[in-house]
């Protein structure tokens, strides 16, 4: 169940976003004083590194373009093009209407000035007036939920308020175009919430989005077109599906490469604070315990039928919804499954806590191990409250595996 | 000269950007103080009183016979402002860019932005005491008509400093060490123009070399002006009108050169 599309626009509507062969080429200098020497001298005595090159796309009202590629791809930079803090060395940009990046938040603001007194001077740096700001105080205080803490120094803030005045400021305006870096993560959940639900209206309201991020689940549930750099070409540019299948291919191949993954070792992601929604067990009724007989660290599965329980806590009133992911142990995906997709949604027992139990009948899976994980959402399956990644494992065996991972329903004629 | 046209077209559409922006330089330099903005001004008018009561009051010293004034003090104090003026600006402008790495580096904003605003929040201190300065000398020359070239000095002064204050702050970005050098430059600078002393103590065969300093052509101006009530003769607005257009010019050039990479070196 992805969001409808809003690119349903006659196509005679113009681009307000227009990049034609963008390229920008970074100059290196044995020394600083090389560089100064280019200056005054303008000679030839630097190595370039094009950090993007050849880029064209065009974005119309409405339309939403996720921007996916590897670390080093030239993201960054493009977005920086795009937001117009970086010059580019060759090709044209046109942008129609106000532009608003969220790239790096509270840039400009003064630790010893008050809240108020950075709002309106921070206001100045995107444009928008002391007669203007007047007009929009108060929405974004409100907004932001600083209150009282509006007349105090920005010093005296946690990083959290201030992420939270400077998303406030920066989106006060509607924008024509809105450029987001990865800043889905800012602040507490329920504030997340309110950037997700205000960068929501924006779209639905006719915005054009640029949006970047790693989680290519986000990708796929908000953007109608991808772009997928590599090494600062373009690799890929089409609908979301198609591009997202093709990177995460390419991905998998690298991960492939990388002889162990490397993921298991990292250090684990940030668990939500304890009254923060969160998932609290992940139970596979019917997968045996591993025993020290059995090879590997996986439980088997010893029914024909799979059957998850994913249990969350969330505060008050707050309704979540649950999604599992399986995929081979080597990371192919198999299938996932969440309660927003289908429908339908997880119910509250006697304690208080979420639970969702999803059941595959006659389980389609040959022989082979498999992972599982589990994300907890908000109520529109926006915000990634808590996941738990590769939680759980277990192996299937079945006799009659023949090449492939599943059996499909299937006719001969 | 097209690079430079519109980067000041972008500074005249951002004009009131540029003002909040030098306001706040003022107030952030002095945030935390309890005089506030007062310091700005405190320093410059003590330094002056300073000069005024060690050379003409405490020891009364006096200049020879062929001098604009006798009076030590009186003399220096009409050159050494618009030199304070003139290093303040120029320091400040250089040290600009670099200062707001962060501001430029996430804000879609025009770079000279900032050396312009450095300039002018300097200049919003110093101005209003050089333009004071008339009422203290008024009484030599009872108000001579000349007097009214000082704004226009003033100005072009301002105009020197932003121009070669936007120069050098290109330079600091791609080489730190034009800060250090400009620092040691000023230091020594005032020494090769007629501040402390009058031009004609300086030997016949040396005094071209005043020329070098580009304030020479402004403080023998502003101490003709408000020391004997003369306009600027012909040679001094020449000798401003060299320095202003080489610093147009060359700043149009580092505009050019640096135009895709400016904030990469910040």
């Amino acid at each position: 169940m992805l969001l409808p599309s809003h690119a349903a626009l006659p196509d005679g509507a113009l681009p307000t976003l227009d990049a034609q062969q963008l390229g920008k080429e970074y100059r290196l200098y044995d020394s600083p004083a090389q560089r100064l020497l280019s200056l005054l001298a303008n000679r030839r005595n630097y190595r370039s590194h094009w950090a993007l090159q050849g880029v064209s796309f065009q974005l119309r009202r409405g339309q939403c373009l996720g921007l996916i590629g590897d670390n080093g791809a030239g993201k960054s930079t493009l977005l920086k093009l795009l937001a117009g803090t970086l010059q580019p060395s060759c090709g044209t940009l046109a942008r129609y209407g106000r532009v608003t990046a969220i790239l790096e938040l509270g840039a400009g603001f003064h630790p010893d000035f008050t809240g108020r007194q950075n709002l309106y001077f921070g206001g100045s740096l995107i444009g928008i007036d002391a007669t203007q700001m007047r007009a929009l105080e108060a929405s974004i205080i409100a907004f932001s939920e600083l209150g009282e803490a509006m007349d105090r120094p920005i010093k005296t803030y946690s990083s959290g308020m201030v992420v939270r005045l400077a998303f406030a400021l920066v989106t006060a305006l509607e924008p024509q175009v809105l450029i987001i870096d990865e800043a889905l993560a800012v602040g507490d959940q329920h504030f997340q919430k309110k950037c997700v639900e205000r960068i929501e209206a924006f779209r639905n309201n006719g915005c054009t989005i640029l949006f970047c991020s790693h989680s290519l689940y986000h990708v796929q549930r908000l953007c109608d077109q991808a772009l997928w750099l590599h090494q600062g070409h373009m690799r890929a540019l089409g609908p979301t599906p198609e591009v997202v299948a093709a990177y995460e291919a390419h991905v998998r191949l690298q991960q492939q490469a990388e002889a162990p993954p490397a993921e298991e070792t990292a250090a684990p992601a940030l668990r939500p604070a304890p009254d923060a929604a969160h998932i609290e067990a992940v139970l596979l009724a019917d997968v045996q315990e591993p025993s020290a007989s059995t090879t590997g660290s996986c439980g088997r599965l010893d029914s024909p039928h799979l059957r998850m329980t994913v249990r969350a806590r969330t505060p008050e009133g707050v309704q979540p919804h649950i999604g599992l992911l399986i995929e081979q142990i080597d990371g192919v995906g198999v299938t996932s499954v969440a309660t927003h997709f289908d429908g339908t949604q997880p119910h509250q027992d006697s304690t208080g806590a979420w639970v969702a139990t999803v059941t595959f009948p006659d389980i389609p899976l040959h022989t082979g191990q498999y992972k599982i994980s589990a994300y907890l959402f908000d109520n529109k399956g926006l915000v990634v409250y808590d996941e738990w990644k590769d939680c759980k494992r277990f192996s299937q065996v079945f006799a009659q595996s023949t090449p492939g991972i599943v059996r499909l329903a299937h006719q001969w004629s | 000269m097209k690079t430079l046209a519109a980067q000041a077209a972008a500074l005249w559409h951002a004009r009131s950007l540029c003002w909040t922006l030098t306001r706040r330089e003022i107030s952030s330099r002095y945030a935390g103080t309890a005089l506030g903005v007062l310091w700005a001004y405190a320093q410059p008018l003590l330094t002056m009183a300073a000069y005024y009561l060690v050379f003409d009051v405490v020891f009364a010293m006096r200049l020879g016979a062929s001098a604009p004034t006798h009076a030590v003090g009186t003399y220096l104090i009409a050159g050494m402002l618009p030199w304070m003026a003139f290093s303040d600006a120029l320091t400040r402008g250089m040290t600009s860019l670099l200062e707001s790495a962060s501001v430029l580096q996430k804000n879609a904003l025009p770079p000279m932005l900032f050396p312009v605003r450095a300039v002018l929040a300097s200049a919003l201190v110093y101005a209003p005491l050089l333009v004071l300065l008339v009422f203290a000398y008024a009484p030599l020359h009872h108000f001579a008509p000349a007097l009214m070239a000082l704004p226009a000095l003033v100005v072009l002064q301002v105009v020197l400093c932003m121009l070669w204050g936007s120069v050098l702050a290109i330079l600091t970005a791609a080489l730190r060490d034009v800060m250090q050098l400009v620092t040691f430059a000023l230091s020594l600078g005032i020494f090769l123009s007629p501040v402390l002393f009058p031009a004609h103590l300086v030997p016949e065969a040396w005094r071209w070399a005043l020329w070098l300093n580009p304030m020479t052509a402004w403080v023998s101006s502003y101490q003709g002006l408000l020391l004997q009530g003369a306009w600027p003769p012909l040679s001094h607005w020449i000798g401003m009108a060299v320095w202003l257009m080489g610093g147009a010019l060359l700043l149009q050039v580092l505009l050019v050169r640096s135009r895709d990479q400016l904030t990469d070196w910040l």
